[in-house]
C-alpha cells in the first residue's frame, strides 16, 4: 500500500476546511466586533472620518497597535512616532510568523501573504492549537483569518458610524474583551508541564521587564527570554 | 492631526504591519530549521499569551492596579477557570467580560 494513502484519506475538502476555520474563528469575530467598535468610536473622536477608521482597520488589522496609535495621536505625536510605536508594539508578530512557519511549508506564497496579513494574537493561538491536534491546513487557517478580519472591520464600521449613539464603550466592559481572549488562549496553550513552565516563566519575566524596560519592549523580550529558559530547562 | 497626516499614519501602519508579519513566516517556511530552534519556537505561543495576559491584566492602559481589588485580575482568573473546565473559547471570553462588568461594579 502506498504510504500517502492515509494522508489523502485524512485530507478534507477545501470548502470543508475553510468552513471549519470560519467556525473556529467565530469566537474571535465576536470578540473583535466590540473592540473594533471601541476603536471606531475613539478614532472618530480624534478626527478620523468613518472611512478612514474602516480603511485603517481593514489594512493594518493591528488590534492593540491601533488603539495605542490613537492614544499617541491624541497626545499630539508625529506621524513617524505613531507608526514606529505601533511597529514596536507589534514586533512580536516576527516571532509569531517564525513559529507559524513550520506549519505553512507547503503553502503557496500568495496564501502565505494572506495568512501573514491576518496574523493576530488570536488567529495565531487558535491556529497553533488546531495544529497541535493535527487538524489545521492552509484553508482552515484562511477561514480563521477571514472571519477575524471581518469581525475587526465590521466592529470598526459600527463604532465609527454610530459613535454618537454608542457613547463610552467602556461601560460595556469592552476593555476586558482582549484580556479575556488572551487568558482563554493562554490556558489552551498550556497543554503539558513544559508549556506550563514556559508560561509561568514568561509571566514572571514580563512583570520584571515591565518595571525595567520602557514600553512596549517587554511584549517581545519576555516571550523570547521565557522560550529560551524553557528550551534549556526542559531539555 | 490633519486629514493628510491621518492618511500617512494609516498607510504607514498598513505597510509596517505587513512588513513585520510576512518575512519571517515566508522565509523560515522555506528553510530547514534546526531542532533546537523548532523547540524554541514551540514555546513562543504560550510565552506570548502569558506576557499579553500579564500586561493587559496587571497594568491596563499603562497603569498598575492593586491586584487584590482589581476586576481585571479576578475576571481573568474566572475566564481561565471557565476555559479550563469547559474548553469553550467563546464561553470563557463571554464569562470573563460579564464577570469583569460585575466585579467592576462590586469593587468600585
Amino acid at each position: 500500500m502506498p504510504t500517502t494513502e492515509p494522508q489523502q484519506l485524512a485530507c478534507p475538502s477545501r470548502s470543508a476546511s475553510f468552513a471549519r476555520g470560519i467556525k473556529l474563528g467565530l469566537p474571535i469575530f465576536l470578540g473583535y466586533v466590540p473592540v473594533g467598535a471601541a476603536f471606531g468610536v475613539v478614532a472618530r473622536s480624534l478626527g478620523f472620518t468613518p472611512f478612514q477608521a474602516i480603511v485603517c482597520s481593514a489594512t493594518a488589522l493591528a488590534g492593540a497597535g491601533q488603539l495605542i496609535a490613537l492614544q499617541l495621536i491624541g497626545s499630539g505625536a508625529s506621524v513617524l512616532a505613531v507608526v514606529a510605536t505601533t511597529a514596536v508594539v507589534n514586533l512580536r508578530y516576527v516571532l509569531f510568523g517564525a513559529a507559524m512557519s513550520p506549519h505553512v511549508t507547503g503553502v503557496r506564497l500568495p496564501a502565505q501573504a494572506f495568512l501573514a496579513f491576518t496574523l493576530t494574537d488570536e488567529t495565531f493561538a487558535v491556529n497553533i492549537d488546531d495544529h497541535r491536534r493535527s487538524l489545521a491546513n492552509a484553508w482552515s487557517m484562511t477561514g480563521v483569518g477571514t472571519i477575524a478580519w471581518m469581525g475587526w472591520v465590521l466592529g470598526t464600521a459600527v463604532g465609527a458610524s454610530a459613535a454618537g449613539a454608542i457613547g463610552d464603550p467602556t461601560r460595556f466592559g469592552v476593555q476586558f474583551a482582549m484580556p479575556a481572549m488572551f487568558t482563554a488562549l493562554l490556558v489552551a496553550q498550556a497543554e503539558d508541564r513544559r508549556h506550563v513552565v514556559a508560561g509561568l516563566a514568561a509571566a514572571a519575566i514580563a512583570v520584571a521587564l515591565m518595571l525595567l524596560l520602557p514600553d512596549p519592549w517587554y511584549l517581545i523580550a519576555a516571550p523570547m527570554i521565557a522560550a529560551t529558559v524553557a528550551t534549556v530547562v526542559t531539555r | 492631526m490633519s486629514a493628510t497626516a491621518l492618511w500617512a499614519v494609516i498607510a504607514g501602519m498598513a505597510i509596517a504591519n505587513f512588513a513585520i508579519r510576512f518575512p519571517s513566516l515566508a522565509i523560515l517556511s522555506r528553510a530547514e530549521l534546526p531542532g533546537w530552534l523548532r523547540r524554541w519556537l514551540s514555546f513562543i505561543p504560550v510565552s506570548a499569551m502569558a506576557t499579553l495576559v500579564v500586561g493587559g491584566v496587571l497594568r491596563p492602559d499603562g497603569r498598575w492596579l492593586p491586584p487584590l481589588t482589581s476586576p481585571y485580575l479576578w475576571a481573568s482568573l474566572i475566564t481561565g477557570l471557565v476555559y479550563w473546565r469547559f474548553r469553550s473559547f467563546l464561553g470563557a471570553t463571554l464569562a470573563g467580560v460579564i464577570a469583569f462588568v460585575a466585579l467592576r461594579a462590586a469593587l468600585g
